[in-house]
């Protein structure tokens, strides 16, 4: 691949240490810590209070059941608009594709509450058309069927993600052959297309599942107030009643998260083993199926879903926080525009929020994308064992769930840093060196995807032009990756803005994010606030989406994740 | 190279815009946040050299974040401003407050504040029973809520989420004639006990549920807002937190919390309250609009010490019958 030039000397002694050491900082540290503060609670005896608790055991269990229940519903969901997008004729796909991934870039918390708001005896919505069921009427979602629900909407582009990436490279003459031959389109479908896309099925349900159990916005807003929670809720509401065997606790609970993604990401890959469906020929499987009549039975299904998770909670949310107290119809006469101005103008909180979710989120994504480029070249590089082992150690951060990132960070900076004497508990350092370790998988993949596709004779000819390392890096390798570099910034960006679950435990006076600051307007009553600053949120989401959509054209295959 | 100087700068500028906490004084309340932002603007105003930020939750997880700084090394509060005179006396035993013979103290009760000047009550919420106005009963005693007409329909903040909430239970139990058993009465009848005195208003506005034990001054606002809803001080009496302020001792600016404490017992400051729709403490106060003659609201009495010392006890008797973590 790179010709007779040898590779190694290309780059700069200190660039892959440079690396190592920002990984160890990143991900093995705090993860290193998790295990010792768990082993710790094993030797004293610590660990079998935390076990025989009976919260853990039922925790667990409503973790593990609201996962499965809404890995099932992702599942059917996810693989029918994979299905749909990917290998028919139906109109409107590049629409469609990004309607059905913005709930996955929308906060779980913002989705929680426009759900409540829909539904139940108390959605605006609903007494604006006189629909609202009875005084006395119990909230449907604050069960584990609605957490399950949630879940599923959440999530379900996940699994059409993972399902569309295998269906992309169906070959189309294996298709074509069968019909040549006679088989019908349902023949073609389970003979051929089912069995190749079973891989890509398994994982979109091992990344839903895992996902599952690391939220934490939706159980936190349907699962607390009907006494239903989860690991995630539970590790947060063990903060909420500190006591001085509250660190010990949390580090349990926190491995058993681990050890449930951990299990689930292993089934996965046991699944998924063995299974060799190497294709042959051409791929690009598009529009394989011509749908004729059924168009007009999938065109209004797919729409009339999209409406019902998308369009009706998003109206939910904006009458919710329209409406001037609780329990008032909203009508012309009633509406009124306060909370928008109450949480714009008057409420420091929400600015404070704006001003540190934006610049976390910025200096993550501008922060990660320096390091990501030198680790990216690095890493394409070398292909020895060393550097595949650094590139799945910045996964594990990313695929564990974040509130357990969140404990390990807690355990490494409590106290004050050694020799410094700092300390970063409390403060908003903390969140941020957070956001890097959760978020550096996120901004590496479209790095490292763009190196792939670079020509290495460029940056060679310019080697022996005699050109250093760093004159390299800004004359030939920035300006062909750039594009990818963008979209690395806003899809860091866009996440870290969103986040709750790890900024639930780090926050301080001052240092509220966004997340925070809607979960705790919600919680403290006021959740016509806590809907028009969703309102907002959701706003900016589709401008940083479209925004991405602009880049499209020069970016590599598979950066935009709702593109083809 | 260029691009990577460039880059490297446009990293550490975003790095240094990240605002570090320039306020001078951290303040933990209990407050909603449209209050905790009222009272604050009140003082900057009073005040305009000093700045306040401030933080907001239910008392018990309020106090659950100060007591993980305290064990981290980094208290990062200045004053705190929650529900009950019990969590501060706690503070105040364990030598974390800061004693200060606030000049306002005059014009209060003595029974409103520590005689060393530890902590000062700076309102009076009575915890009451709201109901929807679509309801079929309209309830008078605390009794009513364990009647059939209630069954299912009656909710309650949980004592682990809210310390009106602690106090209102620790009240109720020493009652003759209520105690644990009307507890357990009402639990029998399907009443819930979860979340902060926040979820009772919205569960009952929106007609979740038709009855609520929940603090006066929520329904009686989103009353006059255009809430469905009504408030009353049920005839056994209702029971009262004072929300009282105190300094930390690891202040680092005692001088901007003592003027924090000076303001808020100041007539300025209770009008403030009384303005948002609380009881202020205050000596020779008026009453907000929609509440009672203060001669007509029977405050049920309280022993803090003896509160305090059983406050385990009662939240574990409390979880035991409501089944909660």
């Amino acid at each position: 691949m790179h010709g007779y030039i040898k590779t190694g000397n290309s780059q700069p002694a200190w660039l892959f240490p440079f690396v190592v050491i920002i990984v160890l900082i990143l991900s093995v540290l705090p993860l290193a810590r998790l295990a010792m503060v768990g082993m710790a609670a094993f030797a004293d005896g610590g660990v079998m209070t935390v076990l025989s608790e009976t919260s853990l055991w039922s925790a667990t269990y409503y973790t593990i059941v609201t996962a499965l229940l809404g890995t099932i519903i992702s599942l059917v969901i996810g693989c029918l608009f994979a299905f749909l997008l990917t290998l028919t004729d139906i109109r409107a796909k590049g629409l469609l594709s990004f309607f059905f991934v913005l709930p996955m870039m929308i906060p779980p918390q913002v989705t929680a509450l426009a759900w409540v708001q829909m539904s139940g005896p108390s959605s605006p919505l609903l007494k604006a058309l006189h629909l609202a069921p009875p005084l006395g009427s119990p909230q449907p979602l604050y069960s584990v069927g609605g957490i399950a629900l949630l879940y599923g909407v959440q999530h379900a582009p996940l699994v059409y993600l993972a399902l569309r990436a295998g269906l992309m490279t169906l070959p189309r003459d294996g298709v074509e052959a069968a019909r040549l031959s006679g088989a019908s389109s349902l023949r073609v479908f389970r003979d051929i297309i089912l069995p190749l896309s079973l891989p890509g099925i398994i994982a979109g349900a091992a990344i839903s599942f895992v996902s599952c159990t690391g939220n934490f916005g939706i159980p936190a807003i349907l699962g607390i107030p009907a006494s239903i929670f989860t690991l995630p809720t539970l590790i947060f509401t063990k903060f909420s009643a500190f006591t001085s065997r509250t660190f010990g606790d949390v580090g349990v609970l926190s491995a058993i998260i681990a050890i449930i993604s951990v299990v689930g990401l292993v089934i996965q890959d046991r699944a998924l083993r063995g299974r060799d469906y190497r294709v042959i020929g051409l791929s690009g499987a598009s529009a394989a199926f011509e749908l004729g009549a059924w168009r007009l039975v999938f065109t209004p299904l797919v729409w009339a879903i999209l409406f019902f998770m998308l369009a009706a909670p998003f109206f939910a949310l904006v009458a919710g926080a329209l409406v001037p107290a609780y329990g008032v119809p909203l009508t012309f006469k009633t509406m009124s525009l306060h909370a928008f101005e109450e949480i714009l103008f008057r409420q420091a909180v929400t600015r404070t929020a704006f001003i540190n979710s934006l610049s976390l989120a910025g200096a993550t994504a501008l922060g990660l994308l320096v390091v990501t480029v030198l680790a990216a070249y690095t890493l394409t590089r070398r292909k020895d064992a060393l550097s595949r082992i650094v590139s799945s150690l910045i996964e594990i951060p990313y695929s564990l769930p974040g509130i357990v990132m969140a404990v390990c960070f807690i355990l490494v900076f409590a106290a004050p840093i050694p020799i410094l004497h700092v300390s970063l508990y409390g403060t908003i350092w903390i969140i941020l060196i957070a956001y890097f370790s959760s978020f550096f998988a996120v901004s590496l993949k479209p790095v490292v995807s763009a190196f792939h596709q670079l020509d290495p004779a460029l940056e060679e000819a310019a080697r022996l032009s005699g050109a250093g390392f760093f004159r390299r890096l800004a004359d030939i390798i920035l300006p062909l990756i750039a594009p990818a570099a963008g979209a690395s910034v806003i899809l860091v960006f866009l996440i870290a803005c969103n986040e709750l679950t790890i900024s639930a435990l780090l926050w301080s006076a001052g240092t509220q994010t966004l997340g925070v600051a809607i979960y705790n307007l919600d919680d403290s009553g006021s959740s016509d606030l806590a809907s028009a600053l969703s309102v907002l949120v959701v706003l900016m989401v589709v401008v940083l989406m479209l925004l991405l959509e602009f880049l499209a054209k020069r970016l590599p295959k598979g950066v935009i994740p709702w593109r083809g | 190279m260029k691009t990577i100087v460039s880059a490297a700068a446009l990293v550490a500028a975003s790095l240094f815009a990240i605002p570090a906490s320039a306020a001078n004084l951290v303040l933990y309340t209990s407050q909603p946040n449209e209050d905790a932002q009222a009272t604050v603007d009140g003082f900057m105003a009073a005040n305009p050299d000093i700045k306040v930020d401030w933080v907001r939750d239910g008392t018990p997880k309020i106090m659950a974040k100060l007591q993980a700084e305290i064990q981290a090394g980094n208290p990062v509060a200045d004053i705190l401003l929650i529900a009950d005179v019990v969590t501060l006396e706690r503070l105040k035993e364990d030598g974390k407050l800061l004693a200060y013979k606030s000049p306002e103290a005059a014009q209060y009760d003595a029974a409103l504040y520590d005689a060393d000047g530890y902590y000062y009550s700076t309102k009076l919420i009575t915890t009451g029973i709201m109901y929807n106005t679509s309801a079929a009963m309209k309830p008078a005693s605390w009794k009513d809520l364990t009647k059939p007409e209630a069954k299912g329909l009656v909710t309650m903040p949980s004592p682990l989420a809210s310390g009106a909430a602690l106090i209102h239970a620790q009240t109720l139990a020493a009652v003759p004639g209520l105690g644990w058993d009307f507890y357990k009465s009402l639990a029998e009848n399907g009443a819930i006990a979860a979340g902060g005195n926040g979820a009772v208003l919205k569960s009952v506005a929106s007609g979740e549920k038709a009855y609520g034990m929940v603090v006066d001054y929520l329904p009686i606002r989103e009353k006059a807002k255009g809430a469905p809803v009504e408030f009353v001080f049920p005839s056994e009496g209702v029971s009262a937190v004072t929300e009282p302020v105190g300094i930390l001792a690891s202040t680092k600016n005692a001088d901007a919390a003592k003027k924090f404490v000076d303001y808020l017992l100041s007539e300025k400051g209770q009008e403030g309250f009384l303005k948002l729709g609380y009881i202020p403490a205050r000596n020779g106060m008026k009453l907000p609009e929609g509440f009672p003659a203060r001669d007509t609201i029977k405050v049920l009495p309280i022993k803090a010490a003896e509160a305090l010392k059983n406050t385990d006890q009662d939240l574990k008797t409390f979880s035991g019958i409501y089944g909660s973590n």
